[in-house]
């Protein structure tokens, strides 16, 4: 018991002396909490429209501007974070599982191997926005479409992270050793296997959690995201692209927004990276 | 000594009008020529007049293809192919004349044949051949010169449907109008008019070039019809769905004009000293459709309610960039441009904006609450606004709004389904005369069906005198507002804008028309 | 060399049969029938049954299956039913704007992220490294999109340096062509240029802590020399990797680039298709780009193995 405090205290102070990591998750707290208490951040409803208050520039009545209908543009960018973040989060969480099942399955079973790393080769062949603008506008437009639309996507490269982990702890000697003892798979896996794919995953899936953030606002740029009318990063910037010369301020914060989320992400799993696989570094 | 002088003046005379004549023929070689690039919203569905009542259709299909009938500047049929026409004392039977020596782009002679052809077709697909046709017994061909219409009763609407602009009755050559059914999209694009299709690259270009063998009437343009002259080399219509691009384009010179423009960009266009700002009026009134045929809006209560809910200027406002300039509040069915129709009724129940008229309505219809399918597009950018800001004030009064935005080809696909939708948005263009008004028909989505409303539009159709027909036209508008077909909102206006370098622009008629226009050098 | 050549492209097939699978399974997942939601309401049942036909969605759907592998491999790729041409016509026709864009894009990001990867490099821990690294994270994080929009805005409307958008074929007018090509270029090319140079820059600081290097230095070789020469050459082996990789991004991010500055390519041409509900437009599309990325990913890995032979004996 000792001991596993013991590890689990390397581990964190690892993670906070490493500045990326510090940076990373503070700006993503930011954010977090930015999501979690919009409406009380929030200087106006983001979804009432006043005509009579459209188009205005930056001021102390509203900080970022108004929008077209009126709505307060800072109030938006706050309530869209929450949009970014539901789809960011739990496209991470369902590639994650969907990984490690389809990862774990292709690692231990010889014969399911190869089909099933041919299939997520193919997968992974058709651009990502390509596939997920075919799948939204096959299924129609809502956030869990686009949850779906995204987990597809970005589910194989989770799944054939995990298979190489699999496969490349498999053949260690503690694991051969359990199994001579007579542990069966199921179990192994649990308990020795796993654990060690919490590190890439949690690199990996800051960078799905960056890419999901991205491309839920590109998809609601195109149009074929969440309703129009929902705040979200991407339906925000779509608004103001028509007024950019009249109002560029529509479209720049929220941009800005995106822009800090991706950052957070990124130096996150960068950091992330260098702790927990210094193998892997950019130095 | 007098009479050289009186002989040198007379020498001058004729020498300064020889320079004068010399002069006139290349000023008028200097308009000819060029390319004109016409920023558009998007593909044309078709480019079969018969086929659909589209504007861009409809935009595009009127520089190749010619009626027998135009429109004059006030909006009154008179005659393009057809020469002459004699009516019968009785009003059954009227001998259309057509012009002699009109040829078609591959070279046809026109013939009473491919009149007969083309009507014929256009009466089997087209809304206002349909609506004409119903009243007609016979058409045929009675020499190649001359054409005759056998009707049932006796018809207001012979003319004016020959007229209209829109899903008009092209003239085609017979073998094309023969070729394909009514149903099916023309796919050869063969007219009389003073330009021909040379090229379709969907989602790249449409090109359209001079037609020089084209016969211009004598006279001087007169509204849409009249002489038209293709000072124009081609004409080419440049797909450019963001409208932001569009106007950026003219803006910077890649465009010589761009239409269906955002009222933002007004300022910005009066002020770039290379391209002027073009108001249209009217563009487009807006209206909010309800399904009468089954689901919540078949109750006339409810109907009610939300015209009573409603308040237009702050949406009209908002929807026109937030300038007076740019839309009209009105509660006349006919725009104040189509003069023969405009009404100015007191006492309608429109704009009303009673919250509490609009709860007793909403109590009297028995609603529960039942969210209301109300489905819209982003693709023309006012029908979304003017949707949003209707849902919030809807919502206000105690509606359940459920707005449905979707792209404008599943918007047109699902509004023929009535399980799909309670109401949806367009925009009327300008109706000619009182039985082109298509929402009051039960064929249109939306199915209007009340027998009031078409027992009055069976008559409007019959009735020639015009004192009738005004009255008429009254009551159905009394009807309308009492019955609430559809939710008549303001009168929008529309921008344009053009090159200076683009002279001869008819800035008064109601949708872009390019012939008589030239580019200065 | 040979057999990893064959072991490599027999790999292909049956990724290509997945990518071929997933692309007919799409028009599937579409709720209700799809001729009918492309048809519309209006149309007779005749001409739903004739569509039907001609779309070879008649049938068991193991049938139908089959019946469109055997189209693909024969190179049939379906009607447009908007229009009105066969799909392989419509995608040659418009393909030259998307891989004039792509590889426009790829320039710019070779030709910003390589040298400046290389220079951070050499230069390790002074400013200019501090510099690159930070704009370099930057340059991964920013919205491509947005950065179109705001390029649009600043170059186009505001200065009026640039065409606002456009196209003009490199082949008739190549002058007029750049200039419309600069800001979508550079847009698309951007996050990727800053890819390029964080790794770059790594690979470079890799090679240049090798023996050789050291060795190189101890024999009296000009610094220069051994960092441009040696160590470059070295590290520019898992640099082409990634370009490859870039490539595949880059067909995504064409998609939206063409939007934004209406450039009439392959993209423009998937979404009107999508709006329309252009199907078979959808599905060739989709595929033709899915087997370009698996091909160019094939080029990249027969590249890789011969300047290194050490992979071939993978």
């Amino acid at each position: 018991m000792t001991e596993a405090l013991t590890e689990r205290q390397r581990w964190v102070r690892r993670l906070a002396g490493n500045g990326t990591v510090m940076t990373g998750a503070a700006i993503l707290l930011v954010l977090v909490a930015a999501a979690l208490f919009a409406d009380a951040l929030s200087s106006y409803n983001p979804t009432r429209l006043v005509p009579a208050n459209r188009l205005k520039p930056p001021s102390a009545e509203h900080y970022l501007g108004t929008d077209e209908f009126g709505r307060d543009v800072y109030s938006l960018v706050l309530h869209g974070s929450r949009v970014s973040l539901l789809v960011g989060l739990t496209t991470m969480l369902l590639t994650s599982a969907g990984g490690i099942v389809i990862g774990l399955t292709a690692g231990y079973s010889r014969r399911l191997d190869v089909p099933v790393m041919r299939c997520m080769d193919g997968l992974m062949a058709f651009p990502a926005i390509l596939l997920a603008i075919a799948l939204m506008a096959a299924r129609g437009p809502g956030v869990w479409n686009v949850i779906v639309a995204l987990s597809v996507v970005y589910m194989p490269r989770t799944a054939m992270l995990i298979r190489s982990t699999v496969l490349s702890l498999r053949e260690l000697d503690y694991i051969q050793a359990a199994r001579a003892l007579g542990r069966h798979d199921g179990g192994i896996a649990l308990r020795h296997i796993l654990p060690n794919c919490v590190g890439p995953l949690l690199v990996q899936g800051s960078f799905v959690f960056a890419y999901a953030i991205l491309a839920e606002a590109i998809l609601g740029f195109l149009g074929v995201g969440v309703p129009p009318y929902v705040p979200s990063w991407g339906n925000v910037i779509a608004s103001g692209k028509n007024v950019i010369r009249e109002a560029f301020w529509v479209s720049l914060f929220p941009g800005l927004a995106l822009t800090i989320a991706g950052l957070s992400l990124n130096l996150l799993g960068d950091g992330l990276r260098d702790v927990l696989d210094p193998r892997l570094r950019v130095r | 000594m007098a009479r050289r002088a009186f002989w040198l003046r007379v020498l001058t005379a004729f020498a300064m009008a020889a320079v004068l004549i010399i002069a006139a023929g290349p000023a008028d070689a200097q308009k000819k020529g060029g390319v004109l690039r016409v920023g558009n919203l998007g593909e044309p569905p078709s480019l079969d007049a018969h086929w659909t009542t589209a504007s861009i259709t409809e935009t595009l299909t009127n520089h190749i293809y010619e009626g027998l009938f135009s429109l004059d500047r006030d909006n009154k049929p008179i005659p393009m192919l057809a020469e002459s026409y004699i009516v019968s004392k009785d009003g059954l039977t009227y001998t259309f004349k057509l012009r002699q020596g009109v040829k078609f782009h591959n070279g046809k002679e026109m013939t009473s044949e491919d009149v007969v052809a083309s009507l014929t077709r256009w009466g089997k697909q087209s809304i206002y051949g349909k609506a004409l046709f119903a009243q007609v017994a016979e058409l045929r061909a009675v020499d190649p010169a001359t054409v005759q219409m056998q009707l049932k009763e006796k018809s207001a609407i012979v003319l004016i449907s020959l007229a209209v602009p829109n899903n008009f009755g092209a003239i085609y050559p017979k073998e094309i109008a023969e070729k394909f059914a009514p149903e099916v999209k023309v796919t050869e694009y063969v007219g009389t008019g003073p330009y021909k299709l040379a090229e379709w690259k969907p989602d790249q270009y449409i090109r359209m070039v001079r037609f020089d063998e084209y016969k211009s009437r004598n006279e001087k343009p007169n509204g849409y019809g009249g002489g038209k002259t293709a000072w124009l080399d081609e004409i080419r219509w440049v797909p450019v769905p963001e409208v932001a691009t569009r106007v950026a384009q003219v803006e910077t010179g890649e465009l010589d004009f761009a239409d269906d423009l955002n009222l933002d960009a007004y300022e910005r266009l009066k002020a770039n000293a290379n391209a002027r700002p073009i108001v249209s009026k009217p563009y487009y009134w807006l209206v909010a459709v309800f399904n009468k045929k089954e689901g919540l809006m078949t109750n006339q209560k409810l109907r009610q309610a939300w015209q009573a809910a409603i308040d237009i200027e702050p949406i009209m406002k908002n929807v026109a960039g937030g300038k007076k300039e740019f839309y009209r509040m009105d509660s006349s069915l006919a725009p104040v441009e189509i003069g023969a129709w405009h009404t100015k009724m007191s006492g309608l129940p429109w704009n009303e904006h009673n919250r509490d008229k609009a709860k007793r309505l909403l109590q009297e219809a028995g609603y529960k609450q039942e969210p209301i399918r109300f489905m819209t597009t982003q693709e023309y950018k006012w029908m979304y606004d003017f949707a949003l800001l209707s849902k919030q004030q809807l919502e206000d009064a105690g509606f359940v709004i459920d707005l449905q935005v979707v792209d404008w080809a599943t918007l047109v696909k699902r509004r023929n389904n009535s399980k799909e939708y309670d109401v949806f948005t367009t925009g009327m263009g300008a109706f000619y005369d009182p039985t082109h008004h298509i929402y009051l028909t039960p064929s249109w989505p939306g199915w209007t069906t009340d027998e009031g409303i078409l027992k009055v539009q069976q008559e409007l159709a019959r009735e020639t005198d015009p004192k009738k027909r005004l009255a008429l036209w009254e009551q159905q508008t009394r009807q309308f507002y009492e019955k609430v077909p559809v939710i008549r909102y303001g009168d929008l206006f529309g921008l344009r804008a053009a090159r200076n370098t683009v002279k001869g622009f008819n800035e008064s008629v109601e949708r872009v028309r390019f012939y008589n226009v030239w580019l200065e050098k | 060399m040979l057999s990893y050549l064959v072991r490599r492209l027999l790999a292909v097939i049956p990724v290509m049969a997945v990518v071929v699978t997933v692309v007919f399974l799409l028009i599937h997942l579409i709720p209700g029938d799809p001729v009918s939601v492309m048809l519309g309401p209006d149309a007779t049942p005749t001409q739903i049954e004739g569509t039907r036909k001609a779309l070879g969605l008649d049938g068991p759907l193991l049938g139908q299956l089959l019946g469109f592998y055997g189209r693909v491999l024969r190179g049939d790729l379906g009607q447009s039913y908007f229009l009105d041409r066969p799909v392989t016509t419509a995608i040659l026709e418009r393909a030259e704007p998307t891989l004039v864009l792509m590889a426009c894009a790829l320039l710019v990001a070779v030709a910003i992220g390589v040298p400046s990867g290389v220079v951070a490099a050499a230069h390790r821990g002074s400013i200019w490294d501090r510099v690159l690294m930070i704009g370099s994270l930057l340059g991964v994080c920013v919205p491509g999109f947005w950065l179109s929009l705001n390029f649009i805005y600043l170059f186009a409307v505001r200065l009026g340096w640039l065409p606002a958008a456009g196209y003009a074929s490199l082949f008739t007018e190549p002058g007029t062509a750049l200039r419309y090509m600069v800001l979508p270029a550079v847009s698309l090319g951007f996050n990727q240029s800053a890819l390029i140079a964080r790794i770059s820059r790594s690979c470079m600081l890799e090679a240049l802590q090798q023996d050789y290097v050291r060795t190189a230095r101890a024999k009296g070789l000009p610094q220069r020399s051994v960092t441009y020469v040696h160590a470059f050459r070295n590290a520019l082996v898992p640099v082409v990797t990634v370009i490859g990789v870039t490539t595949a991004v880059l067909i995504g991010g064409a998609v939206i680039t063409e939007i934004v500055f209406n450039i009439p390519g392959l993209g423009r041409l998937v979404i009107s298709a999508i709006l329309r509900r252009d199907y078979p437009v959808v599905q060739g599309v989709v595929l033709v780009t899915a087997a370009t990325y698996v091909l160019i990913n094939l080029g990249v890995d027969l590249l890789y193995a011969f300047i290194d032979p050490r992979i071939r004996y993978d």
